[in-house]
């Protein structure tokens, strides 16, 4: 299983939630999979979805995933500590966990050596984190977390890799904001 | 409790506070300076707002951006070296989707420090903010507040973030205060 089918498995368990997507592939392959106005589509400050899917959940009641890597974790660690500290029930964090820097050509990760990122997030303060190993564990599981209340911090261990011609996304930035924001304005 | 309660006296933070809440700032994030202190004391009490501290600078602009993309007011309360650790959050995503954030920014280095240390980035800082192109303005006493009003107004109607410094000489103005730390 690599990140694309991972990232298959959990879109079909989302039903309204506002989505916060990582910068560069991740994002274009969400986009590829299930474009929606409820997708938020990083084009930079990598590091940071988790932390922008922490505010939307701090701001207002609806649902929030962001949906994060490994890397882009590791590169923001202090996030855990403050959704440790927060503890927002509208929110989830899922670390697609595939051991590498895909984006700027699957370099080896922390997490492929010391980093166990789930281990970080229990010692941070976060009471429901959850390891995934098996795709068809993705979609009944996450199903479930969405029901009860959060945060979760749900890790999902992948391969490196992704499919061919996953291109970039043709909508620009203010697009992609403006039609965010109304969606999120509904109470979905 | 209340914004008018957890504003206790007329202190230089008490009017700054005030000034901010009255356009409607209503989220806030902070990294701590002693400069800084009553604003955070009235950050922890002001019920009327959403507020959490954050580990580092870059952090707290995702979550305020977040925080602009689901309605809210955001403001960073932070030390001036604290903007060294936010330029590419700033440029590649605050700028880049035109979301607004009010930055309110202790100035270290400025006129009367005495950590020699601080003096680089204090005397960076405001270039480093214009070139990555946010809006900077340094509000000398309590009596330069205004400039704090019209600021916020340009930076809403603008969509674009704005910083304010306030260096050592704000902090001191007051007959009434007189900080504990440097």
């Amino acid at each position: 299983m690599r990140r694309y089918e991972a990232t298959d498995e959990i879109l079909k368990a989302i039903g309204d939630e506002l989505v916060i997507c990582n910068i560069g592939h991740p994002s274009q392959e969400i986009f590829k999979l299930r474009d929606r106005p409820e997708n938020f589509y990083m084009f930079g400050s990598m590091g940071l979805s988790s932390s922008i899917g922490l505010g939307v959940a701090m701001a207002q009641d609806r649902k929030v995933i962001a949906l994060d890597g490994d890397g882009s974790v590791t590169m923001n660690m202090g996030t855990l500590a403050t959704i440790g500290l927060v503890r927002p029930k509208n929110y989830m964090l899922i670390i697609i966990d595939n051991k590498a820097y895909g984006s700027t050509g699957f370099q080896r990760s922390f997490t492929a050596d010391n980093l166990r990122l789930e281990d970080v997030a229990t010692g941070s303060g976060v009471e429901k984190v959850v390891v995934i190993t098996e795709q068809d564990q993705i979609e009944p599981t996450i199903s479930g977390l969405l029901k009860e209340d959060g945060p979760h911090v749900v890790v999902i261990k992948c391969e490196p890799g992704m499919p061919e011609g996953i291109g970039v996304i043709p909508i620009d930035g203010i697009a992609v904001r403006n039609r965010f924001m109304e969606a999120a304005k509904s109470d979905g | 409790m209340s914004t008018e309660a957890a504003v206790k006296s007329n202190s230089p933070a008490g009017q700054l506070y005030e000034r901010v809440r009255n356009h409607g700032v209503d989220f806030f994030v902070s990294v701590p300076c002693s400069l800084l202190g009553e604003v955070i004391e009235i950050l922890e009490t002001d019920e009327d707002v959403t507020y959490t501290p954050v580990t580092r600078e870059e952090e707290g602009i995702g979550i305020l951006a977040g925080a602009y993309l689901a309605g809210r007011r955001p403001a960073i309360v932070m030390q001036n070296s604290g903007y060294g650790n936010i330029v590419n959050a700033v440029c590649s995503l605050t700028n880049y989707y035109n979301i607004p954030i009010v930055m309110l920014v202790s100035h270290r280095g400025s006129a009367g420090e005495r950590i020699d240390a601080q003096v680089p980035m204090g005397d960076a800082v405001q270039g480093v903010m214009e070139a990555s192109g946010v809006k900077c303005i340094s509000v000398e006493s309590p009596g330069d507040l205004d400039s704090v009003d019209e600021g916020i107004d340009w930076a809403i109607t603008n969509e674009k973030s704005i910083a304010f410094l306030f260096p050592f000489s704000f902090w001191q103005d007051a007959e009434s205060y007189v900080p504990e730390h440097r």
